[in-house]
C-alpha cells in the first residue's frame, strides 16, 4: 500500500482543519496517514480528542522547527 | 508530497540563497526554470556545484531536445515541457530521445478531463515508454475544480509532478476554490511526488518575495502589542496565529474581552487556550459560523 501524505501548507486556512478530518474519516481501520505542518498542529490533536476520542493514534514523526510530521492513525475498531 | 518552490517565485536570486530560504520555510528543494536564451550547459554544472536540492527543470519551449534531456538525466531531475510546447514532435521520438540520455520528460497538462484523456490515450499508444510521465498545471484562481477528482483519476498512473499556481503567500486568496478537496483526493490518491509552488502572476512576485524573506530562521516571529482587546489574525501566517492571540490574550486584565476575527473556524483555538491556560481563567464563545470570516471572543476570568 503506497503511503498518505496530506501536506496542508498549501491549503487555505479555513479548509486545512476540514482537509484533515476528511482524509481521516476516508481512512479503513488500521490505516494512517502523514500530516505535514509547518507549525504544531497540538490544538487539532484536542479536536481529535473532543470529536474522534479512542479512534485515532497520533504520534510525532518529526517536531519542527521547521516542519512537523504526525502520523495520524485510525484504531482498529 | 514534497513541497517545493519554483525559481519563477524569485528571479535573478542565486540559487543557494534561495535554497536557504526554502530550509529556513521546511520546503523540500527547488524547481530550475529555464528561460529562453539560457545556457543550458552551464545552468547545468552551476546547479550540480550548488548543492541545492532540485526536484525539477522546467522549459516552456522544446526547441533542443536533446540538451534538455541531458539537463534532466545530469541533475537526475525529469524536465517538465507543456503540452502545447510538443506539438509538431512525435511522442515515440521524443520518449526516444530522453530514454537515450538518461532523462525523464513530464508534459504539462490543465485541469480538463478532455486533454488529459487524449494524452494518456497518446502515451499507451506509445507503450507507455518509461522515460514519460505527467505534470498537473493547476490553477486554482482559473481552473474549475469540480472536474478534478476524474482528472486525477484519469492521470494518477502517469503523475510525477503538481505545479500549484499559488501556495506561499498566496494561500489565502484561494479560499473556497477547491484546493482542499483535491490535495485530500492527491493524498488519498497515494501521490507522493512534488508539489512546486509557483506565483500565479507575475505582479504577484513582490509578495513572493516578502514572503521568502520573512523567515530567516524558524521560530515565532509573532511579537504583540499589550493592551489591545482586538485581534485580527486574517493576516498573521497560519503558524504564527495561536502566538499571536495567546499573546494578546496573557495581556489582557482580568474581566476584559478579547474580540478575534479568524478565516477559519476558530474551535482549534479554544483547544490550543484549554491546553495552555490553567482551568478556569478563560471563556470561550464562537460567534457565527463562517463561511469566510469567523469571530471568537475570550474573556478572562
Amino acid at each position: 500500500m503506497s503511503s498518505i501524505d496530506l501536506d496542508i501548507r498549501v491549503i487555505p486556512p479555513s479548509e486545512k482543519h476540514p482537509a484533515i478530518f476528511r482524509t481521516f474519516d476516508a481512512l479503513s481501520a488500521g490505516e494512517a496517514f502523514t500530516l505535514i505542518n509547518d507549525h504544531d498542529p497540538f490544538p487539532l490533536r484536542r479536536q481529535f480528542e473532543a470529536t474522534r476520542a479512542g479512534k485515532f493514534k497520533w504520534t510525532y514523526v518529526e517536531e519542527g522547527p521547521a516542519v512537523w510530521r504526525v502520523l495520524i492513525a485510525k484504531n482498529e475498531a | 508530497m514534497k513541497l517545493s518552490l519554483s525559481t519563477a517565485a524569485a528571479p535573478g536570486v542565486a540559487l543557494d540563497t534561495l535554497d536557504m530560504a526554502c530550509r529556513a520555510r521546511g520546503i523540500d528543494g527547488l524547481e530550475i526554470v529555464i528561460e529562453a536564451g539560457d545556457d543550458l550547459e552551464a545552468l547545468t554544472a552551476r546547479a550540480r556545484a550548488s548543492g541545492v536540492r532540485f526536484v525539477a527543470l522546467r522549459a516552456d519551449h522544446f526547441e533542443d531536445p536533446d540538451a534538455l534531456a541531458r539537463a534532466s538525466s545530469e541533475l537526475a531531475v525529469p524536465l517538465s515541457i507543456p503540452l502545447g510546447a510538443l506539438s509538431g514532435s512525435s511522442l515515440p521520438d521524443v520518449a526516444r530521445v530522453f530514454a537515450d540520455k538518461g532523462g525523464t520528460l513530464l508534459i504539462g497538462f490543465g485541469t480538463d478531463f478532455d486533454q488529459v484523456v487524449a494524452l494518456t490515450g497518446a502515451l499507451r499508444n506509445a507503450g507507455n515508454p518509461p522515460s514519460v510521465g505527467l505534470a498537473w498545471e493547476l490553477r486554482p484562481s482559473s481552473d474549475n475544480l469540480e472536474a478534478s477528482g476524474a482528472v486525477l483519476l484519469a492521470a494518477r498512473e502517469l503523475l510525477r509532478l503538481v505545479r500549484l499556481y499559488g501556495g506561499g503567500p498566496e494561500q489565502r486568496d484561494q479560499d473556497g476554490r477547491g484546493v482542499g478537496p483535491l490535495f485530500v483526493d492527491l493524498a488519498i490518491s497515494g501521490y507522493s511526488g512534488p508539489i512546486v509552488m509557483t506565483p500565479s502572476r507575475s505582479e504577484g512576485l513582490p509578495r513572493w518575495t516578502e514572503w521568502l524573506s520573512s523567515r530567516k530562521s524558524a521560530g515565532c516571529g509573532a511579537g504583540h502589542p499589550a493592551g489591545q482587546h482586538e485581534v485580527d489574525v486574517r493576516n498573521v501566517e497560519p503558524r504564527d496565529r495561536l502566538g499571536t492571540i495567546l499573546g494578546a490574550f496573557r495581556a489582557l486584565p482580568r474581566g476584559a474581552t478579547l474580540q478575534i476575527t479568524l478565516d477559519h473556524d476558530p474551535s482549534c483555538m479554544y483547544y490550543a487556550l484549554e491546553d495552555s491556560e490553567p482551568a478556569g481563567t478563560f471563556a470561550f464563545r464562537k460567534i457565527g459560523d463562517g463561511p469566510k470570516v469567523w469571530h471568537a471572543e475570550v474573556t478572562k476570568t
